[in-house]
């Protein structure tokens, strides 16, 4: 286990001075911006429910084609940085509208802190990724922190240059697949998380750590 | 009011039908995307427009309406063969001119079983196999069964099958089975494979040529009923993903001993791909690709309702008039309803041309596409050499990770057989291209593949 008790204070002092991340909202597509539904300083919610099937709070309108398409938003916080100059204007795809000042919840940073403690196979190149359909399977039955897997094991799909290449496991040993970071067949960037293990025998370790997360961060 | 050309595509293509509107006094606007903002087709462009995907036609469509363009052209790749594209483009409320075929065209001859059938009922041979799709994997292991009788009454020994997706192409989505008991698992992967990417599920199983040349043909057809030929080209030289590597123009040489008689094998493909794309009313550049045997057996595989990118070995060794040619020039000509303005009587062949597809590929390590930065690309100007590429010589380029890896194509002319090989030899020995993978090591290319490659040039080959 790469991580200690040492560590994980700094790791918590850290997040504890600057408890958000700063979310930036992109157009998806080209289309002229025919409304804001926020303003500077608005606080808005991502989509909530067991199965987010609540959406998150209108951002804005973006029209083509003759289809308006509410935007909205997928983190919790607040507006900041609107720019509001763009409204009526046709806009290029990926072009910054808003900002999302998200406060970070305890799930999140434990997250975050769990990327330096476990085993993270990181995506060997920008592309598209999904578990291996065995894995998913076991995913799918099992839950996370309940899969075994180890060395050799088929664990995702890389689809990179219209090839799809496998992914396997190459350490020694036993894991437990603990953490998922990506989702499937999103573009993910080259060196990015995508699953999180911890070796078997140290699987008490972890979630004595995260009790301890539990325990000092207290919303 | 002025015409004005959405150019709807990447890279060397997207800067090739630039020129082309240029040449012809055309106003034209370019697209890219995020990855692709490196690439010197963005440079190049003096009026450009993000957009989130090069196969997202409401983006495309946005932004030809938000700049009053006239015309879309589609390049070659992306949407350059889907006829609901084609046929919403020329449909919708402020319509376009489609810089292609109708996109009745595209849909027939598009869909190989039906093109098959119906070139089948023209007398053009095509190859023994199915001309219905294929949906269950009972029914194909009968109709390789049927096929395998077939052949052998035909007279092929070993035969093996080709199992390809019906909206497949391009090395995409075929695969060799060599006996009878693999073709249902091979069927299920592939129609698995199908569904994902190209939303058909429809298989087909047909004989494999063992050995062949690979010959297409370069059509042009006006809105007028003109049609022309611009020769034939040979891409037999492919990498093992049936992806083209080497294209020369013309398709027979006449430094190679054939069994047959190659003049009057290529008037013969000629004549029956100019007799189905009459039949179709084939109104733009379109190639009809063909295989054929040792024996001077040919069949007919597929068309392609686009430009190729190997169009310029063609036009380096057509003359109109004596004057060169540029397919791109005449298929944007023809989009606009113009009439041709010459004959196939007034198009002369003169020399000998070809083309390398210089890839970032490891062609050691099954052929995979690399990615990473490059940092020198570095080649000698010669009047025989034309370079086609996006990538910029002046600072290092990083490949995006979403097309294929192609850096550049080198088209080389030469007067004759033995004057091509050794300015293509010359041209590989002296082109350098440097860079990293992105885990630091030399990224590799496909040079020394290619070098290789040369002697087998103009080769029947097996593969």
């Amino acid at each position: 286990m790469k991580i200690d008790f040492t560590q994980l204070t700094q790791f918590l002092q850290r997040f504890k001075a600057k408890p958000y991340k700063i979310y930036p909202i992109f157009t998806p597509h080209t289309g002229k911006i025919i409304e804001f539904k926020v303003k500077e300083g608005d606080e808005v919610k991502g989509p909530s429910g067991k199965w987010l099937e609540k959406p998150g709070t209108p951002l804005f309108v973006l029209e083509r084609e003759k289809n308006p398409k509410l935007i909205r938003a997928h983190y919790d916080g607040l507006a900041q940085n609107v720019r509001i100059e763009l409204l009526n204007r046709f806009v290029e795809a990926g072009e910054l509208v808003l900002e999302i000042r998200h406060p970070l919840t305890q799930d999140e940073i434990i997250s975050e802190i769990l990327l330096n403690a476990l085993l993270v196979i990181r995506a060997p190149e920008t592309a598209r990724y999904i578990l291996s359909s065995e894995l998913g399977k076991r995913l799918e039955k099992e839950g996370l922190g309940k899969v075994i897997v180890k060395e050799g094991d088929e664990l995702l799909i890389m689809t990179f240059m219209k090839r799809e290449t496998p992914i396997f496991l190459k350490e020694k040993g036993q894991y437990i697949i603990y953490q998922i970071y990506f989702k499937p067949f999103e573009l993910v960037q080259a060196g990015e998380p995508l699953l999180g293990l911890c070796p078997v025998e140290d699987l008490p370790h972890l979630e004595k750590i995260i009790q301890r997360i539990k325990d000092e961060w207290s919303l | 009011m002025k015409d004005k050309v959405l150019i709807a595509n990447r890279g060397e293509i997207a800067i090739r039908i630039m020129e082309a509107c240029e040449a012809l006094g055309l106003e034209y606007v370019a697209v890219y995307t995020k990855e692709d903002e490196e690439s010197l087709h963005v440079r190049l462009a003096k009026k450009k427009y993000r957009i989130s995907d090069y196969r997202d036609m409401n983006d495309l469509l946005a932004v030809a309406d938000e700049e009053k363009c006239t015309a879309i052209h589609p390049g070659y790749g992306f949407l350059s063969e889907n006829y609901r594209f084609a046929r919403r483009v020329v449909k919708r409320e402020r319509p376009l001119i489609w810089i292609g075929p109708s996109w009745e065209a595209i849909r027939d001859l598009g869909n190989k079983l039906y093109m098959k059938k119906v070139a089948y009922q023209l007398g053009i041979p095509v190859i023994p196999g199915s001309i219905e799709p294929i949906y269950n994997e009972i029914e194909a292991e009968l109709k390789a069964e049927e096929i395998l009788e077939l052949a052998q009454e035909e007279g092929f020994q070993e035969v093996s099958f080709l199992v390809k997706a019906v909206a497949g192409g391009g090395g995409m989505g075929i695969e060799e089975v060599k006996n009878l008991e693999e073709i249902r698992p091979v069927f299920r992967k592939l129609r698995a494979y199908a569904k994902r990417l190209f939303g058909d599920e429809g298989i087909i199983i047909e004989i494999k040529i063992p050995v062949f040349q690979h010959l297409e043909v370069q059509i042009l057809g006006s809105k007028h009923d003109e049609y022309v030929h611009f020769g034939t080209r040979n891409c037999t030289i492919q990498s093992p993903f049936r992806q083209k590597r080497i294209e020369l123009a013309p398709g027979f040489c006449e430094n190679i001993s054939y069994e047959f008689d190659p003049k009057k094998v290529e008037e013969e493909i000629i004549q029956h791909s100019l007799n189905l794309a009459k039949h179709f009313n084939y109104d733009s550049v379109g190639t009809f690709e063909w295989l054929v045997t040792p024996e001077g057996k040919y069949y007919l595989m597929e068309v392609n309702t686009r430009i190729q990118v190997e169009n310029e070995i063609s036009a380096k060794i057509s003359f109109i008039k004596n004057k060169p040619v540029n397919l791109l020039k005449e298929q944007i000509k023809v989009a606009f309803g113009e009439k041709l303005g010459y004959s196939q009587r007034d198009i002369e062949f003169r020399g000998i041309s070809l083309e390398f597809r210089l890839i970032a590929e490891d062609t050691k390590r099954g052929f995979i596409p690399l990615s990473g930065v490059i940092t020198k690309f570095d080649y000698r100007d010669y009047p025989w050499l034309t370079i086609r590429t996006h990538v910029p010589k002046d600072k290092p380029y990083t490949i995006p990770t979403q097309f294929d890896p192609n850096l550049a194509l080198a088209i080389i002319y030469g007067e004759n057989f033995n004057d091509l090989m050794e300015k293509s030899k010359r041209f590989l020995n002296e082109v350098v291209i440097e860079g990293k993978t992105f885990k630091g090591e030399p990224l590799a290319t496909n040079i020394n593949f290619l070098k290789e490659k040369l002697s087998d040039v103009y080769k029947f080959l097996a593969v």
